[in-house]
């Protein structure tokens, strides 16, 4: 490929952006390049990395799921349960990969099936579920995890963390899924133009429940990963976290109103939201800004992608 | 029967009128407490500030176009604390304050529609980006370098601006439901159906290429949906920090999921170009008394955004419904 057509691209973009950041972190404060902070980053990168790939394919097909935060919450708390109970971890896994599965499956039907916007049913389920939650919990903390389940949070494996390899496998299972998979075709075609894709013999509301239903399991077994690595679960686990996927997703280039995104660009928007959380974190930016500089960024990049869409 | 039953769920007043009678007698028999007169006229206070965030989201929505408006919860915060420090913090003249700050609330509701009319950014994108910006001002409002790094409310007001939220006529309807509430209703009732805005916007939320042909600017009208629901959401901080006699940052950040599904419940069609005054005033009162009555009851308050949740869905399932039902 000509080098002026990889410095069009939207990943190049983001790239020199993490770059730039990083050279600006690691000159204004003393702690960014070191080899903790660096860990650190990665250990938080990795849910924020694996809930965005099902945010990737819900907002292609020109959707939104609000509730991922919420999902989470929930399968931590379950995870949590299940794991101070002494529960095999395969049986967790299947436990944290069926509560994803349930939220998602209702998100699915209910936009897919019923036709109600998306907005409007997340954001009912996030509720929802936050409230069983709630339930669940009773105000409680869930802590005293036991030692030896919690190496898929905090286990490393060739220096990397284990839960960065998790992300690697998924994001390369879903790329592949994306670009040459029939129902990952698919996804793009309802996202560009629903009709079009139905009179062409797709099924559009099979393919929307398929990519809730993936959004829901990812992010319940992200509640695996979270409770796995901070060994603590509280009624709040998960609330805002998926203002950061959304973000993580549309700094990737993936675009709103649906029918473009690459796994490789959500990888490197979330790779940018995580670096600009910890910069700010470092630089003592109180978290009260946090939202402000995240909701910008979400705007500015969308504002850069339309007025590129007019240029070509 | 069947006629009554059909013009029950056809009439969206009516069938909300039901359902508040439901409701009204299920607490009134299981909740100690609720059925008293200082319960009823007290809790309009709450209706209040419910009403003016569902008014705020029909606005919006009845614009169509994939209308929705997320951030109105942390424009109702952002107000809060710009009354906080404007006049509880500066010592500003109350009216002087106030007017600033619903100019403010306007010119937050214009940025919102600015980015979704002029910009062309999908709603929900744009106002779940402000939702997060405007929350993060007031926090950051809320900061005093006196009390440390962490924000604070403010509750330094003269005894004159409790007036409007506190204040109860014959000692007990509260002021703000006949001060701003009724007068509100009704005009926002008269722009919808007696003005050549509301059927503008009637026009653009059901057809927005037939509205461009009659020569309507759907940009222009959907611009002012926005900037109302700014309004709206601003006098709704104004009043809550005078009922509650303290500027508070995220005194809005509950109010997000009740706005929208007030104005669903009370028929305003998600699509678009379709929805009353009267039928969000039903859905007002029915929030409310369910509100009130499992607060009462004791049940946490996590189980009211739970329930919502499902009254949401479930709303905008039952408008789909009968729209279709309407067009066979």
């Amino acid at each position: 490929m000509e080098f002026s057509k990889i410095v069009k691209k939207r990943e190049f973009t983001i790239l020199v952006l993490i770059i730039v950041l990083g050279i600006i972190f690691s000159f204004t404060t003393a702690k960014f390049l070191s080899k903790d902070n660096m860990t650190n980053i990665m250990y938080q990168l990795s849910n924020l990395i694996i809930s965005a790939i099902g945010m990737t394919m819900v907002i292609i097909t020109g959707g939104i799921d609000v509730s991922i935060g919420s999902t989470l919450g929930l399968s931590a708390v379950v995870a949590g349960m299940l794991l101070t109970n002494n529960t095999s971890l395969f049986l967790v896994i299947l436990a944290v990969l069926g509560v994803g599965g349930i939220v998602g499956a209702i998100n699915g039907v209910i936009i897919g099936y019923g036709g109600i916007p998306a907005i409007i049913t997340t954001l009912g389920t996030m509720n929802l579920v936050r409230a069983f939650l709630f339930q669940v919990l009773r105000g409680r903390w869930i802590t005293g995890l036991p030692e030896g389940v919690r190496f898929i949070g905090i286990g490393r494996f060739l220096g990397l963390p284990i839960s960065i390899w998790i992300a690697i496998v998924l994001l390369i299972a879903f790329s592949y899924f994306l670009r040459f998979r029939p129902s990952g075709r698919y996804i793009y075609a309802i996202g560009n133009n629903i009709e079009a894709a139905r009179v062409s013999g797709v099924d559009p509301k099979k393919i929307q429940f398929i990519v809730y239903l993936f959004a829901g399991i990812l992010a319940g077994f992200c509640g695996l990963i979270y409770t796995a690595r901070t060994g603590i679960v509280q009624t709040n686990t998960g609330m805002g976290f998926e203002m950061d996927v959304i973000a993580a997703v549309v700094l990737g280039g993936t675009s709103t109103t649906g029918g473009k995104g690459t796994i490789l660009g959500t990888l490197l928007g979330a790779i940018l939201v995580g670096i600009i959380k910890n910069g700010m974190v470092l630089l003592n930016v109180p978290a009260l800004g946090e939202g402000l500089v995240i909701g910008l960024l979400i705007l500015v990049s969308v504002v850069i992608d339309i007025i590129r869409s007019q240029g070509d | 029967m069947r006629k009554v039953w059909n013009s029950i769920i056809e009439n969206r007043f009516l069938f909300l009128l039901v359902l508040t009678v439901i409701l009204f007698l299920i607490f009134s028999f299981t909740v100690k407490g609720f059925s008293t007169l200082y319960n009823l006229t007290n809790m309009t206070q709450y209706a209040v500030e419910l009403g003016l965030l569902g008014l705020a989201e029909t606005f919006v929505i009845i614009s169509g176009g994939g209308g929705i408006d997320l951030s109105v919860g942390s424009m109702m915060s952002l107000s809060a604390m710009l009354i906080g420090v404007l006049i509880g913090k500066l010592g500003w003249n109350l009216f002087v304050g106030v007017l600033v700050t619903l100019f403010a609330g306007i010119i937050m509701g214009l940025v919102n529609g600015a980015l979704v009319t002029y910009v062309r950014i999908p709603a929900f994108l744009v106002t779940i980006a402000t939702l997060f910006i405007y929350r993060s001002m007031a926090l950051i409002v809320a900061i005093d370098p006196k009390y440390g790094p962490n924000p604070m409310p403010i509750s330094s007001f003269k005894e004159s601006f409790y007036f409007i939220g506190q204040y109860k006529i014959f000692d007990y309807i509260p002021f703000q439901v006949v001060a701003i509430f009724i007068p509100v209703l009704i005009i926002t009732h008269l722009i919808l159906s007696k003005t050549a805005f509301g059927r503008r916007l009637y026009g653009v939320g059901i057809n927005e290429k037939a509205a461009l042909f009659s020569g309507i600017d759907p940009k222009m009208v959907r611009l002012f949906a926005y900037s109302i629901s700014g309004l709206l959401s601003s006098i709704a901080g104004w009043i809550i920090t005078s009922r509650i006699a303290s500027a508070r940052p995220d005194v809005g950040s509950e109010f997000l999921l009740q706005a929208i599904t007030i104005a669903v419940l009370g028929g305003v069609s998600i699509s678009g170009g379709e929805g009353t005054v009267l039928g969000v005033l039903g859905s007002v009162i029915v929030v409310t008394i369910l509100y009130n009555g499992l607060e009462l009851a004791g049940i946490n308050p996590i189980w009211q955004l739970g329930a919502l949740g499902v009254i949401l869905i479930g709303s905008v399932f039952l408008n789909k419904i009968l729209l279709e039902r309407r067009r066979l």
